[in-house]
């Protein structure tokens, strides 16, 4: 414990330690983020949904889209001067579909395609989940969000916007934006595109200042060392139970002759103390995580099992439908239902299927 | 395999967060707002992962994202047995409409 507490204050303090030589260059000089911030910002003020023509928010589109390959080229300018052949290539790809598809949810009009948009977001981190050796989440994210959580998101979309438009067929005709008012336009959105992208800035400075002198300085460093760079462990040895041998000393008092050159007869046996038949793990898979979770986190995965419950309970109690109906039109509905008849279970007057004659009988009791 | 630094799934996480921010200011659909909130979970999901991949390979990140989904499950839950209580009441999906809430 207190091993894994120094390490956690190493890892915590070795950036400000690297940032404080003298030879570390920012990835990213300030003055581009700077730059790349405010252009960002410009163009998602212009794409947000608003009543300003298709034209201008196209360029806003092509802003925010020319900001982002900015920031990536220079990124991957970056590390390929770093002589880094071993770029990973699948990075780029699902990093720029996240943050575009991320961006399409904010932007688009309509809600049934944000939530759309959304799933491809899912998608694409779980592909980042996959490079980060994390195979079981990126199933568990495909799965609960875009299985669980998309489908919910969506039937309450589609059971809300039904209703939320009532325009008749003549009206939809007329308007062939049947948008509702509140999707059309969105609030504050200059303060917010500066809010966030202050803070955007802001994290990458932090983020790429803060960067030791890169990914190849830092490979140079022993791999004792916490860094930056990934632990290049091969899948397998992470979590590997180790068979722990103690020794257990039995004193066995023999009467006659109890001592042995004048020291008492000590049994050393050795045994395992667990004996684990468990298979050596990959660090990202269910059995890791598994064991993982009940060794270390056992109280922590009930608590989240409980507040999974209760959220459950408080949702069927909130969602409750409260239908005050007026009166009469129970009875109404049950007359419906029943068809206003009530059913003859003689068995000499079911009607036969398939004729149009509804008197005449299966079973005629002639 | 992935020699790529922890700053960059790091920049990944904070723009996915960053977006996710500035979609629950300016949408007034309440359930896109409530999309947004889950975009940031994805930053903020991509960002654990990262940190346990590049710290010993813990598994520490992984399980703090498995809490992650059970709260983003229960918070999509109870947000969205709220948007439709909500819904029955003023028939609209506009935040707008609960102005009077402000106080």
């Amino acid at each position: 414990m207190a091993e894994d507490l120094a390490n956690a204050a190493r890892f915590c303090f070795e950036p400000l330690l690297a940032a404080a030589a003298p030879d570390a260059a920012p990835a990213l000089s300030p003055v581009l983020i700077l730059i790349l911030a405010v252009a960002a910002g410009i163009g998602t003020f212009m794409l947000l949904p608003s009543k300003r023509e298709a034209t201008i928010r196209k360029l806003g589109g092509v802003v925010l889209l020319a900001a982002g390959l900015i920031l990536a080229a220079s990124l991957i300018h970056y590390v390929a001067g770093l002589n880094q052949h071993q770029m990973s290539l699948y990075f780029w790809i699902f990093s720029a579909i996240a943050i575009l598809s991320a961006v399409r949810v904010v932007t688009h009009p309509r809600p049934v395609y944000s939530a759309l948009y959304f799933v491809l977001t899912v998608l694409a981190s779980a592909g980042l989940f996959v490079l980060l050796w994390a195979e079981f989440m990126a199933i568990a994210l495909i799965m609960i969000y875009a299985g669980a959580i998309l489908v919910t998101y969506v039937f309450v979309i589609m059971l809300a916007s039904q209703a939320s438009n009532p325009a008749t067929g003549a009206e939809r005709a007329m308007n062939a934006n049947p948008l509702a008012e509140c999707d059309q336009i969105s609030r504050e959105p200059l303060v917010a595109s500066a809010i966030g992208f202050t803070m955007m800035g802001v994290l990458l400075f932090v983020i790429f200042d803060r960067a030791t002198g890169g990914p190849m300085d830092l490979a140079a460093r022993p791999a004792t060392q916490p860094t930056t760079q990934p632990i290049a462990a091969a899948p397998g040895t992470i979590q590997q139970p180790e068979i722990q041998l103690t020794e257990v000393r039995t004193t066995v008092s023999v009467p006659d002759s109890g001592t042995v050159m004048g020291m008492p007869a000590t049994i050393i046996t050795t045994q395992p103390a667990r004996v684990s038949t468990q298979a050596p793990f990959t660090p990202g898979s269910p059995q890791a995580i598994g064991t993982y979770l009940f060794r270390n986190q056992l109280v922590n995965l009930e608590l989240a099992g409980l507040i999974l419950t209760i959220a459950m309970v408080g949702a069927i109690l909130i969602a409750r439908r409260q239908v005050v109906l007026p009166a009469g039109a129970l009875a109404a509905a049950e007359a419906k239902l029943t068809g206003g008849d009530l059913v003859n279970d003689n068995p000499h007057s079911i009607p036969i299927y398939g004729t149009h004659d509804p008197q005449a009988k299966a079973y005629p009791e002639s | 395999m992935t020699q790529l630094a922890l700053q960059h799934y790091l920049a990944v996480g904070g723009i996915l967060f960053v977006i996710g921010l500035i979609g629950f200011i300016t949408r007034r659909n309440l359930i896109v707002i409530f999309l947004c909130t889950e975009l940031m979970f994805q930053g903020v999901a991509i960002n654990l992962i990262a940190f346990g991949r590049y710290h010993y390979n813990d598994l520490g990140g992984q399980a703090f994202t498995i809490y992650l989904l059970v709260i983003a499950a229960a918070e999509a839950s109870l947000a969205l047995g709220l948007v439709v209580l909500l819904f029955r009441q003023k028939n609209t999906l506009d935040a707008d409409a609960w102005r009077e809430l402000k106080g």
